[in-house]
């Protein structure tokens, strides 16, 4: 029953993990951008939805959506505005501009709430299932019905519609895309837009069940980046299964092994998968033709 | 010609103008410890009084504050720009103790004057150095407070610990623990819950099992806070006693009901209630200079340390040096500030100034100072 109990709310914080590793994941495959500021995109949704519902007294639920149109629309113009524009340059540009802008992010979450730690209105708190010793938290609920709702939208649209066979298709090869007239400029735009907007939606929902401040994003960089390293580089069901099981790990490492070690969890999964299976676990190693 | 020596010399000091007194405040003004800075703000609204009362032998206190968002690194260069810089005359700052025992090399060094505003490691001033000083109760003086609260629960058999494993939560934790044990209570788990976790499931299952009559938390704002909705998730019902850095009003505010913190208790420093009638001319004073800012347990609490210097500097005199305040801060004894529950005393010898701490609870949802277990001070 211990054991039961840790996996289940492994799961919950290993689906908040899957949709950030997932957001990750999305930027990455559709323009090899690592994105180091993408914990800051987390962070800036929850803060959108603080704004809306704490200080506009707007309804969560309409706040919610419309932090994620708003990250949607910020990733977009981080896109357009920015990484577009040093595209000709070195990879490490990229990170120093991923690292600047997730910084001013939180630059701008410090000039407002620096000296808080914000409480968000308790809107998961549902009363929990008690299945005799077993306890499934409300939260838990909510988060793993609106992950599984998201990701379950994300793999409909990417692998069943024609939009998706268009973006699976500039994802393979964008010379290739662009010879038969698929603008790639505004696939990436998209694709940064949907990255945000991913991240956001996990922020929103990991907002209320801790507390909120500027720092906020760090720790789900790193889960986000131990996540997508587990489920290999570019994998998008490899990044939700790496969130999950990293969620469970860490609750049965903190259970079983010792508390101590919850916190370098993250770092030792991805030392040793880098060390023993670079690929991960459903990434394929790229061949070239030379 | 003795005036103008005298002058001359407070001339040469750093930080000492004919007209104001340049002191550095450190405080973590962002990060997730910010709230702490409160103890900071208050200070400042402090010596701002001081000023309004002529301030100290014709000269104002001219504050600098420096945020170091409570991080050793960000410590580091705050305090050298302070005393480098700034050429400030002392320093009287600090709440991370952490970024205290980073930056303690620096200032030993430097030989300036440094008051301890709100940090809580003794091992930042002990053993004794001759320019720092402890402005509020240390950890191993509360470590003492919350054993012998928790052991005043009739019944007491079973104690588990959480903690952070760094030096701040050590400086509590042990002392509470070492005097639990030689009340022959051990703990029955201890767990570590690292800052920054957003979960605390693993540690909360465990101390569940543990089936304890009491838990000592040694944990920052925001995992207390999380720690304690997860108890009430899996109906985990012992008593908690948490640290002085936490405060009752704010983890109220941040777990959103009275159920999960009616049995939540921290060390109270104070000579009252907050909204006691001995704290009201503190809690106005800060008030009067930030309006906008909420009086929590963390807003007055560097004011006593600020009592102090601010006497000591008037025992000094016009012809202030660092040397002449150093030795004014060590005569002061039995020292009354009004707004701690303890006098401050500071020899060359002990340097750890307040050594007497209550414990706040919530008692019919109200924030009371309480003696011992159930008995109202």
């Amino acid at each position: 029953m211990f054991a039961l109990q840790l996996a289940l709310s492994g799961l919950a914080q290993g689906a908040i993990y899957a949709l950030v590793a997932l957001s990750l994941c999305v930027v990455y495959r559709s323009t090899t951008v690592v994105n180091f500021g993408h914990g800051d995109l987390v962070m800036a949704g929850a803060f959108v939805v603080y704004v809306m519902v704490v200080l506009a007294g707007l309804p969560f639920l309409a706040s919610a959506f419309a932090a994620v149109v708003l990250l949607f629309i910020l990733g977009l113009c981080i896109e357009v505005g920015l990484i577009e524009r040093i595209k000709a340059g070195p990879h490490i540009g990229f990170a120093l501009m991923c690292i600047g802008f997730g910084y001013v992010l939180r630059g701008i979450a410090r000039a407002g709430w620096g000296r808080e730690v914000l409480p968000m209105p308790r809107v998961l708190d549902f009363l929990p299932l008690l299945m005799g010793d077993l306890v499934v938290t409300g939260d838990s609920l909510v988060i793993f019905a609106v992950v599984a709702v998201l990701l379950g939208a994300f793999f409909l649209l990417f692998y069943r519609s024609s939009a998706g066979r268009v973006m699976q298709a500039v994802c393979q090869s964008e010379r290739g895309a662009g010879l038969v007239g698929i603008n790639v400029r505004a696939f990436h735009g998209v694709m940064w837009g949907a990255g945000a907007a991913l991240g956001a939606a996990g922020g929103v929902l990991v907002a209320p069940i801790t507390l909120l401040h500027p720092n906020l994003g760090a720790i789900f960089l790193i889960k986000g980046f131990a996540a997508m390293t587990l489920g290999g580089f570019g994998s998008f069901g490899g990044a939700v299964a790496g969130g999950l099981i990293l969620g469970v790990a860490e609750q049965l490492v903190g259970g079983y092994v010792s508390t101590k070690m919850i916190d370098i969890t993250a770092y030792l999964v991805i030392i040793l998968v880098l060390a023993l299976r670079p690929n991960g676990l459903f990434g394929r190693a790229i061949a070239e033709r030379v | 010609m003795a005036c103008f020596f005298a002058v001359n010399a407070a001339a040469q000091q750093d930080g000492i103008t004919p007209n104001s007194i340049k002191i550095g405040v450190m405080a973590p003004l962002t990060g997730n410890a910010s709230s702490y800075s409160k103890a900071q703000i208050g200070l400042d609204a402090y010596y701002k009084w001081v000023n309004d009362q002529g301030g100290i032998h014709g000269r104002k206190i001219e504050t600098v504050m420096e945020d170091y968002a409570c991080d050793s690194t960000k410590g580091v260069a705050a305090v050298k720009k302070l005393i480098h810089q700034d050429k400030v005359f002392m320093l009287h700052g600090n709440s991370c103790s952490a970024v205290a025992m980073a930056i303690k090399p620096i200032v030993i060094e430097a030989g300036i004057p440094w008051v301890i505003a709100h940090a809580a490691n003794p091992n930042i001033s002990t053993p004794p150095v001759k320019n720092i000083f402890h402005g509020v109760p240390v950890g191993k003086t509360m470590g003492i407070a919350m054993g012998q609260f928790v052991a005043s629960k009739p019944g007491l058999a079973r104690v588990a610990v959480i903690s952070h494993t760094d030096d701040w939560a050590k400086s509590y934790c042990g002392p509470a623990t070492e005097y639990l044990s030689s009340m022959k209570v051990k703990p029955a788990i201890e767990v570590a819950f690292e800052r920054g976790q957003t979960d605390s499931t693993a540690q909360t299952l465990r101390i569940k099992q543990a089936n304890p009559d009491f838990i000592i938390a040694c944990l920052y704002e925001a995992e207390t806070a999380i720690f304690l909705k997860d108890m009430k998730k899996y109906a985990v019902n012992a008593p908690v006693m948490g640290t002085a850095g936490t405060d009752l009003e704010n983890t109220l505010k941040r777990v959103g009901d009275l159920d999960t913190v009616a049995n939540y208790y921290v060390p109270h420093m104070y000579a009252d209630n907050l909204d006691g009638p001995k704290l009201k001319k503190f809690a106005d004073i800060l008030k009067k200079y930030y309006p906008n800012e909420t009086v929590t347990a963390f807003s007055l609490i560097s004011m006593g340390g600020g009592a102090a210097v601010v006497e000591a500097l008037k025992r000094a005199g016009r012809d202030l040096t660092r040397e002449k305040l150093i030795a004014e801060l060590d005569k002061t004894k039995d020292f009354q500030t009004g707004v701690l529950a303890g006098p401050i005393t500071w020899t060359s010898s002990d340097r750890d100034g307040v050594k007497e701490v209550a414990v706040a609870g919530f008692v019919k949802g109200k924030p009371t100072v309480l003696k011992s277990w159930g008995k109202p001070l």
